[in-house]
């Protein structure tokens, strides 16, 4: 009797153990086994919506034909997103799009799902970030250094809203130079860019692309790029990093999954994305949204210790800033 | 320019893109007049569609969808007093009233003029006007959003109804709006760690249940089911009654183009704004709120202008004036082109296609509501213990779809029975809105101002605009409380006198 039990056990157990194999060996065969949700952390119609909605075509080609859905979260600055692909299935049919705001917001506590619990597949684009200043008001950036130096606590510096990769920008700017300025949050780029266009405020903080139009009409200059650097474009604009200024971050836009996502699955996504990335249209696409001035695409493991180390900076910076 | 717009008019005349954009009008019709759907959702559904199409057309499309959205949220609003849109709020104010006492069909005719009106002059603005206006709404920063917003406050002074009710009310929604976390310093407020509440109150669940909610409730609670009309006649052009809100149109127009100019500020906020001053400008402001047709031409022509207005700093500047305008700007962003500063120069033949199109939409809208209007009012005829469960399951699918949240739903039932329970109590609606709306404006302005001015308050006074705006709302508000304490001083000698004349005969 005890003999038939234990044997019995026994087997449910081999059993079990076969299927939990089998099902992590399957899992990248079967791939897409359901529909797939693409989770925007961010609202209809912004640079991240726009990233996943041109990538899903390409995905879904990419992994043979599947069913996916895209779903607008822009609640909480995206927290929400991060959250319900915290929650759900550990299966990679969940991919979270989010930008570099999941990690200003996490450092500013706002965001309460961590890189424990979300493991990003890749990075696909970085904007670069830059100081953009009515070039009437400054020339230069040596002449905005001056000013700067001259009117401590007089110069204003806008971007959008609160602990947003703007204001992280400019956190980490003022940080390193020491210079004594003010940020202006506004509820858009687009506001903000009015009000240094209208002479309002002095400069603005943000990523270079969709600036460009103001640049081409010299109603708007860079001053100074996030960059190691130069940018072809732009020869004559210097860097942070040329005055000693470790700051070379952008606006990123990547792709997060739970973080029990089996490893092979989340290679196996990764693949996937790096054939999107190479692929000529989305190439086209990238060049087209003026996102070819770097290199956009990072491997989900390099991206996280990036991530980490972003954390922590952006941690100290936000308790600081204000 | 005027060859440029004819040569956008020979473009859109071409029988496949008049075909589409007729199709266009009818999108945004049904997405405008579903409580919820807003122009925002319309255009990011179609934008992969036009994607195969050349962007001349893709764009005269967008845009189509987008004007003939903000115009169709008045049906619902005047029939059922379930905003489609939120620009069309303060149309439910009095086009619903009159739905009540049988004027429906008045009503419906005056929203459509006043619509067409209003887009029509918003249209000519941004034809004649855009590169200029463009720039002078550059001079708008954030002690000129300060005072406008001020401006729209102080009209709580002069709404019919006592007075201390209207202040209760804008203090409950300046108290309302500042849920959520502060987007300057970003500190949580009044969220309860909950993340849906992060975002604050959305102003479309709040909508949707203080005015679509409360009232099927009320029609079901208090066995009001009886619906007094059985046919609606739509008259469009009906001359007395333009002769009456002819002033408020004219004035609801122009303010509609000027505020929808100023990004940031969308036709919403401009609607209200045109409303406060209809108000403040008529002889009888009593009537407002129970059914005064001005009281449907302000909003409605302001909205449709301002939606118009919005689209000036689009094509001049590249800034989005409203949340459609800056979906549309992404919209041009993936066709690969660039609005900004440059656009109106290489891509010309776009921009005054566009132009032309929106001319011709604000026709068709006068030719086309009365036909799609007639299915709405049909409804009409339906019991309304059917109707209601059915306007209810529209404003939870309406509700949900905006950010795909079960809590805003959840929260919309919850101010349905806040706003049946304040009606109860005579509490104006309007004042809460108006605080609701204007606060976080008022709120983030005035915070941004000190902020450019390092803390010193006279920068509201040492900018021209800024000043103009607030010494105007300064003495409306003056007038306002004076002017019932003269009435009543000089009523009360007037009145001793005559008794002591009938007296001594």
């Amino acid at each position: 009797m005890l003999t038939k039990k234990t044997l019995k056990a026994a087997t449910l157990g081999l059993a079990l153990v076969g299927v939990a194999m089998g099902a992590s060996a399957n899992e990248v065969a079967d791939y897409p086994s359901k529909p797939i949700q693409f989770l925007v952390a961010a609202g209809a119609g912004g640079g991240v919506d726009n990233f996943a909605r041109v990538v899903r075509p390409m995905f879904e080609e990419a992994v043979g034909g599947a069913r996916i859905t895209v779903v607008n979260l822009p609640s909480a600055s995206g927290a929400l997103a991060h959250q319900r692909t915290a929650n759900g299935a550990p299966d990679g049919h969940t991919l979270d799009f989010a930008s570099t705001t999941y990690v200003t917001s996490l450092a500013a506590g706002q965001n309460p799902i961590g890189l424990d619990q979300l493991t990003p597949v890749a990075r696909m684009q970085s904007d670069v970030m830059a100081l953009f200043v009515n070039p009437e008001r400054y020339p230069d950036f040596e002449s905005f250094l001056e000013y700067a130096k001259e009117n401590p606590g007089k110069v204003t510096v806008g971007g959008t809203h609160t602990a947003s990769p703007d204001h992280v920008a400019f956190l980490s700017l003022r940080d390193a130079s020491g210079l004594d300025m003010n940020f202006i949050p506004y509820d858009s780029t687009g506001n903000a860019t009015a009000n240094v266009l209208g002479g309002n405020i002095d400069a603005t903080t943000t990523s270079l692309s969709p600036l460009l139009s103001y640049i081409e009409a010299g109603q708007m200059a860079p001053i100074l790029i996030f960059s190691e650097e130069r940018l072809d474009h732009y020869p004559d604009v210097p860097t942070t990093v040329e005055h000693g200024w470790d700051l070379t971050d952008g606006n990123d836009r990547a792709v997060f999954v739970h973080a029990d996502t089996p490893t092979e699955l989340v290679q196996h996504l990764e693949g996937v994305f790096q054939e999107i990335f190479a692929s000529e249209e989305y190439q086209a696409y990238a060049e087209r949204v003026n996102l070819d001035y770097r290199e956009g695409w990072m491997g989900g493991e390099e991206y996280r210790q990036r991530l980490e180390n972003n954390y922590e900076l952006y941690s100290r910076l936000l308790q600081n800033g204000n | 320019m005027l060859e440029h717009f004819l040569g956008g008019l020979a473009v859109v005349l071409q029988p496949l893109n008049l075909l589409l954009l007729t199709s266009a009008v009818f999108i945004g019709f049904i997405g405008g007049a579903l409580p919820g759907i807003s122009g925002v959702i319309l255009v990011v559904i179609l934008l992969p569609v036009t994607y195969g199409m050349e962007p001349t057309t893709a764009f005269m499309l967008l845009t189509a969808i987008y004007g003939a959205t903000v115009f169709s949220g008045l049906i619902t609003a005047i029939l059922y007093r379930a905003p489609g849109t939120p620009e069309a709020v303060m149309t439910a104010f009095d086009g619903y009233p009159m739905t009540q006492q049988g004027q429906a069909g008045k009503a419906l005719g005056i929203g459509v003029l006043s619509s067409a009106i209003g887009g029509l002059v918003g249209t000519v603005a941004l034809i004649v006007f855009t590169p200029i206006l463009a720039s002078m709404a550059l001079r708008f920063s954030s002690p000129e959003y300060f005072a406008l917003a001020i401006l729209g406050l102080t009209v709580v002074a002069s709404l019919g109804g006592r007075l201390i009710y209207g202040l209760i009310g804008a203090t409950l929604g300046l108290l309302i709006a500042t849920v959520g976390i502060d987007p300057l310093t970003g500190t949580s407020r009044y969220t309860f760690d909950n993340l849906n509440l992060a975002e604050g109150v959305g102003l479309i669940p709040m909508i949707v249940g203080l005015f679509a909610i409360s009232e099927v409730m009320k029609r079901a609670l208090d066995q009001d089911s009886h619906q007094p009309l059985k046919k609606v006649r739509i008259k469009i052009f009906d001359l007395p009654i333009l002769r009456q809100i002819g002033g408020t149109l004219t004035r609801s127009s122009l303010i509609g183009v000027i505020t929808g100019i100023l990004p940031g500020i969308g036709a919403s906020t401009a609607a209200m704004v045109s409303y406060s001053e209809a108000v403040r400008w008529s002889k009888h402001p009593e009537k407002f709120g129970k059914g005064a047709p001005e009281g449907v031409a302000a909003p409605e022509s302001a909205n449709n202008a301002a939606a118009m207005g919005a689209l000036v700093p689009l094509f001049a500047l590249g800034i989005p004036g409203s949340g459609t305008t800056a979906v549309i700007l992404g919209a041009f962003i993936m066709h690969g082109l660039q609005p900004g500063p440059m656009f109106m120069i290489t891509s010309s033949d776009l921009i005054y296609a566009v132009f032309a199109g929106l001319f011709i939409v604000n026709f068709m809208i006068l030719l086309f509501s009365k036909p799609f209007i007639a299915l709405f009012t049909k409804l009409l005829n339906v019991p309304y213990s059917a109707l209601g469960p059915l306007i209810v399951m529209c404003c939870i699918v309406g509700t949900y779809s905006v950010r795909n949240s079960m809590f805003d739903v959840w929260l919309m039932l919850g101010f349905g029975v806040l706003g049946y329970l304040l009606e109860k109590l005579k509490f104006p609606l309007v004042s809460i809105i108006l605080g609701l709306v204007l606060g976080p404006i008022a709120e983030s302005e005035l915070r941004r101002t000190l902020s450019m001015s390092q803390g010193d308050l006279s920068i509201l006074f040492t900018r021209p605009i800024s000043a103009t705006l607030l010494i105007v709302a300064f003495l409306l508000l003056a007038v306002a409380i004076v002017t019932p304490m003269v009435k009543r001083l000089r009523n009360r000698p007037a009145a001793s006198s005559s008794s002591e004349q009938r007296s001594n005969p």
